[in-house]
């Protein structure tokens, strides 16, 4: 199933990029995982070609397992590169600045608390990376909220998917699971694996399917994270609201309606757009 | 009435429908050419202001090719969304009003089928149809048969354009009834424009010699063998049908009349 936001995320760091053997290890996650990772690259080590080079030559081995790519903060290597998302966190760029450089790019925001997480759902993100949920070694000052956190961040951002980070093990993944969570993101327990395939299939064992909401898109059944809102279908898909139109059963969504419009079981939607035609 | 020449050109008048002008008589389809490429010279060539498109669901595979408007520029071209495929009142107007949506125009060109071997319209369906979308603002251009009656029942139902066909869509058979078409373009108030069936560029310039407003083509084109140098045909031979129709043809007559003097023959 194309499109899908997937549960699994491994996000990189600045010492992960630095031991050179990050796009092997991409490979490995995403021959066991496929459709259901997201890599996250992200360092602040690298200039914009370096930076380019990196996500494009990890994108090359994501994409014959549909998984995603996703570029941290930097939204125009993100488009260059041809990734599915952008993470925007603390200083990166608003939303709506976003979709004028790239719309077609679901905009992901990392949020810390409820407050945040209504920011991020007011402003038109798309999904949601919330943390550190656990104490974890990659933000040492920051003491793990516990899945509490996760329940009150999903119940803030009316509904977006959420994926939890901070000392995600496919053990801690079930906590998360049952606050709400979409996901799950990680960056040692998959990166520093001594087999970074077999972690990734033991988190993917722990994030099973089922969950979500059963639509028809063009006529074929798709399941979508609760309260994926049409817009954040159309950044799934990665189709870019201008270039088509919007039928919500049976009803037209006009463009300035679509972040506003979420998905219930048994909806039909269709996206249309002008072809060749006499 | 004089028509003024200049060298090569003459003057026409603009054609008009629903309150807009265009320049060229000729509208084009863009439907089955075997690339973006070819069919943009081919629009290019032909001189047409106004394009049909169709609407239809979008690829949700990425690998599949972008919608047309990423080789036609809107800026450049009128897009007439066509409601082709379907069977039904119902079906067109929701077509029509997804059309309207995409925020380039309300114009829409009405089709409602009647029977899928000849592509014939449904005439109950259409005046179904061009009611309810007139009533919602839309500007209808309605494709049908060569019926005066029904041209007629359109043009009250407040169709903006009345388009009877040639012959068949895609069939290629040119004008064949241009009798039927000369009395509909007699009696009808709104702008006539005949689509369906054009194959060559005689059949092109026939009709327009029957004195209707404009032409609307598309496999006559697409399915040429050089649909660039066909376009530009078709250009030529709309323009040339329209001239020929402003002239006032001479009369037809059942005997020869010469056309050299009887007088000064030699003893």
């Amino acid at each position: 199933m194309t499109g899908l936001l997937p549960r699994l995320h491994a996000v990189t760091d600045d010492r992960v990029v630095a031991r050179g053997d990050l796009v092997e290890r991409t490979a490995a996650l995403a021959a066991a995982a496929g459709a259901r990772l997201a890599v996250h690259v992200r360092t602040r080590a690298l200039g914009g070609a370096a930076l380019l080079d990196l996500a494009r030559r990890v994108g090359a081995v994501l994409e014959p397992h549909g998984s995603w790519l996703v570029v941290n903060d930097r939204v125009e290597i993100a488009r260059a590169a041809r990734a599915r998302a952008v993470q925007l966190g603390r200083g990166s760029l608003a939303v709506r600045d976003v979709r004028r450089i790239a719309p077609d790019l679901a905009a992901g925001r990392s949020v810390h608390d409820a407050a945040e997480a209504a920011a991020a759902a007011a402003e038109g993100a798309d999904y949601l990376v919330a943390g550190p949920v656990l104490a974890t070694a990659s933000h040492p000052a920051l003491p793990g909220a516990g899945p509490g956190l996760v329940r009150s961040v999903a119940g803030a951002a009316g509904g977006l998917p959420v994926i939890a980070i901070g000392g995600m093990t496919p053990e801690t993944a079930a906590a998360v699971r049952e606050a709400g969570a979409w996901g799950v993101a990680a960056v040692r327990a998959l990166w520093d694996a001594p087999d970074p395939g077999a972690a990734a299939r033991a988190f993917v064992a722990s994030l099973p399917d089922g969950a979500g909401v059963a639509v028809t898109v063009n006529g074929e059944p798709r399941t979508v994270p609760e309260g994926t809102t049409l817009r954040g279908l159309l950044a799934q898909l990665a189709l870019d609201p201008r270039a088509v139109v919007v039928e919500h059963n049976r009803r037209i969504v006009r463009r300035d309606a679509l972040e506003r419009a979420a998905l219930a079981a048994g909806d039909a939607v269709e996206l249309v757009h002008f072809v060749g035609g006499g | 009435m004089a028509t003024a020449v200049t060298e090569s050109v003459f003057q026409d008048t603009p054609l008009v429908v629903g309150g807009r002008t265009f320049h060229s008589r000729l509208l084009v389809g863009t439907g089955k050419y075997k690339d973006n490429a070819t069919m943009v010279r081919a629009l290019e060539a032909s001189g047409a202001e106004v394009v049909t498109v169709a609407v239809r669901r979008i690829s949700l595979d990425r690998s599949k090719e972008e919608g047309i408007l990423y080789h036609l520029d809107p800026g450049r071209f009128f897009l007439l969304a066509n409601t082709a495929g379907c069977y039904n009142a119902e079906d067109a107007i929701r077509y029509a009003r997804l059309a309207r949506e995409a925020g380039f125009n309300a114009f829409v060109k009405l089709e409602v089928i009647g029977d899928q071997k000849t592509l014939l319209p449904d005439v109950a369906g259409l005046l179904e149809a061009t009611r309810t979308l007139v009533k919602e603002g839309f500007t209808v251009m309605a494709y049908t048969n060569d019926d005066l009656v029904t041209a007629l029942r359109l043009e009250d139902a407040g169709c903006a354009a009345v388009m009877p066909l040639a012959s068949p869509i895609g069939s290629g058979l040119g004008l064949l009834n241009p009798y039927t078409i000369r009395t509909i373009k007699s009696r009808l108030t709104v702008p006539v424009i005949v689509d369906a069936g054009v194959g060559t560029a005689s059949d092109a310039c026939v009709t327009m010699e029957q004195g209707v407003d404009g032409l609307l083509m598309n496999t006559a084109l697409a399915e040429a063998g050089d649909p660039v140098l066909m376009a530009h045909a078709m250009r030529l031979a709309t323009e040339a049908g329209r001239a020929a129709y402003l002239a006032g043809r001479m009369a037809r007559r059942e005997v020869a009349m010469p056309s050299s003097p009887a007088a000064g023959m030699l003893a």
